[in-house]
């Protein structure tokens, strides 16, 4: 291969200058927001905005605080979030071994039947969970928030895709052992699935910690809010200066980032596996 | 099913019997009784799931197609209304507003994602350096609360004191209205979508590429095949698999946006809304106006184009998907 010409140079400056043009560009938004977060009144509304604030004003991060119960959605989202994370890919993942590696009557037709519902957009069912959950006196608990969407078929058919890949072999013998399947699966299958359960819980969780839609349908009380709710709400009313706004955004997507940054190459594989059938 | 219904009823016991004790009685127990014992817990493990299944999906499906039929308002009990709701959706200029508008900004934001998200993945593909860095940068948008970057961007495009705008003016380009705009709320909406989804794709992709055999290009060039060859004659048709899922998941995305219309383009203060997607009339409708039964309509509607639309896609796919 002819490595070191100097055509093939030119095109390799060439091409690192369009990725960092439009890399900056997909940074620059993350730069404003954390700038003007920072950002005094003064330099809110002028005619030339500038990225770096003349001085930079801390204290929108602690207004944020005193403005709204911004710890009480913090608490909200990471409870709501632990329990959907944990909920989805216990059952998705019981449910999928049980799909790839038991036999019983009328098994691909159920399987069938729970892959039909990746095709419903949950819009549908929005207004009967909704009512279910009035009747059963949910509304404004974490249990309305968290139960109705315990649920998925995604996770169930790329976890039973996942456990299909591992021989048959452990199973046979951990049966001719004594075992039943629920210990097959939990000691088993479990720890052979561990990169594709924390993609999946990644996904979740990402999932989980940004929905709007249904928390803003099914929480009223401000202590029952979540982040993306509460921001989306006070949106315009408590958070007239838009560095508090900002602030309160940021502090909202850091958690996130942060548990990014130890499961990146997890993540990144997991979604490279959902791509893949 | 009885024979169902009777292996359930024995799961219970099932459940409790000693570890041990079945074991031994498994040795002892022929292929039948094995099976048998074998479909019980593939009932028990799937239970949970075929329950809540049951009732937050079929359950609510059923009952969301009964609403479609009513006029319940929240407050007064539901009349059956027949096909009214779905008669009203012609002659609603809103609900065709809403519909008009998702479809415009469905056919950009599918063309341009997968655009982007593949020339963006074909560069990375590359032995090109940086590679994990550039990644990432592309990544990030990903995972940022549509919240939070509806609520960023809103203030980019801010007619007066946005960035975007000062930035048009400094080249003396004219300074749209963006957001308080209806004409230039869609053209923003998309890149913000873009902005926020072609990393994911992107990844996807590049799982594809990685997955063509390196010999196929390798061939290629011993049969003295350019560059442009290469990527469409083996890049392309190999990689129409990973395209056809992007583009239904796309599609299927498309019309669903909500969040980002919700935060951004409703003007402040107000509940009017200067871009509505289909989803967010649906929320309009049912949880401010409190008509619910005819935002379940609007909802159907959207089911069923969401349906079409894969549909279509299946039926299309064998004219341009390749599979090895």
């Amino acid at each position: 291969m002819s490595k070191q010409t100097p055509a093939h140079l030119l095109s390799r400056i060439a091409l690192h200058a369009v990725l960092l043009t439009v890399g900056a560009i997909f940074v620059l938004p993350f730069a404003w927001s954390i700038g003007t977060s920072l950002k005094p009144l003064r330099d809110l509304f002028v005619l030339q905005p500038r990225l770096i604030p003349s001085e930079p004003r801390w204290e929108n991060y602690a207004d944020v605080l005193n403005a709204v119960p911004f710890i009480q959605f913090y608490l909200n989202t990471i409870l709501v979030t632990a329990a959907r994370v944990i909920g989805q890919v216990f059952l998705a993942s019981m449910a999928a071994f049980a799909f790839a590696r038991l036999r019983f009557p009328g098994r691909d037709l159920l399987f069938f039947l729970l892959l039909s519902a990746l095709m419903i957009p949950e819009q549908v069912l929005i207004i009967p969970r909704y009512i279910l959950m009035r009747e059963l006196g949910w509304l404004d608990t974490y249990q309305g928030l968290v139960v109705p969407l315990l649920f998925s078929a995604f996770g169930t058919f790329l976890l039973r895709q996942f456990f299909l890949t591992i021989p048959n072999d452990f199973q046979e013998a951990a049966t001719l052992e004594g075992a039943n399947p629920f210990q097959i699966y939990w000691q088993i299958y479990l720890p052979l699935a561990r990169p594709a359960l924390t993609a999946f819980g990644f996904l979740v969780l990402l999932w989980s910690w940004n929905e709007l839609l249904w928390a803003l349908i099914v929480t009223n009380r401000t202590e029952m809010q979540v982040l993306s709710v509460g921001i989306a709400l006070f949106q315009g009313e408590q958070f007239t200066n838009t560095a508090v706004l900002l602030a309160a955004a940021n502090m909202a997507t850091i958690p996130i980032l942060i548990v990014f940054l130890f499961f990146q190459r997890q993540l990144i594989e997991g979604i490279s596996l959902s791509g893949l059938k | 099913m009885p024979g169902v219904s009777r292996q359930l009823a024995g799961v219970s016991v099932m459940a409790i019997a000693p570890v041990a004790n079945e074991a031994r009685a498994r040795g002892r127990a022929g292929p039948r009784r094995q099976a048998r014992t074998q479909a019980l817990w593939g009932y028990l493990l799937i239970g949970p799931m075929m329950l809540g299944f049951a009732v937050f999906f079929l359950f609510a499906l059923i009952v969301s197609l009964g609403l479609s039929f009513t006029d319940w308002n929240v407050l007064a009990s539901p009349n059956w209304v027949g096909l009214d709701n779905y008669a009203r959706l012609l002659s609603d200029t809103a609900f065709q507003q809403a519909l008009r508008n998702t479809a415009v900004l469905s056919v950009p934001h599918v063309v341009l994602r997968i655009a982007f998200s593949l020339a963006l993945a074909i560069a990375l593909n590359s032995q090109i350096r940086f590679r994990a860095f550039y990644r990432t940068i592309f990544f990030i948008p990903v995972l940022t609360m549509p919240v939070a970057t509806g609520t960023v961007w809103k203030w980019l495009y801010d007619p007066s004191y946005g960035p975007i705008n000062y930035a048009l003016g400094q080249l003396g380009l004219p300074r749209p209205a963006w957001l308080s705009n209806p004409n230039t709320a869609l053209m923003a909406v998309v890149i913000v979508l873009l902005w926020s989804g072609v990393g994911y794709d992107m990844i996807i992709f590049l799982a594809g590429l990685q997955n063509i055999p390196r010999d196929y290009y390798e061939a290629a060039q011993l049969d003295g095949a350019g560059r442009w060859r290469q990527f469409r004659d083996i890049t392309l048709p190999l990689l129409t698999p990973t395209t056809f899922f992007l583009v239904v998941v796309a599609v299927i995305h498309s019309l669903q946006v909500f969040d980002l219309v919700y935060i951004m383009t409703e003007v402040e203060h107000t509940t009017t809304n200067q871009f509505p997607t289909i989803v967010y009339y649906i929320y309009d409708e049912a949880f401010r106006n409190f008509r619910m039964g005819y935002a379940t309509t609007v909802a159907w509607v959207l089911l069923i184009l969401i349906l079409l639309f894969t549909l279509l896609q299946f039926r299309l796919q064998r004219r341009w998907v390749h599979y090895t």
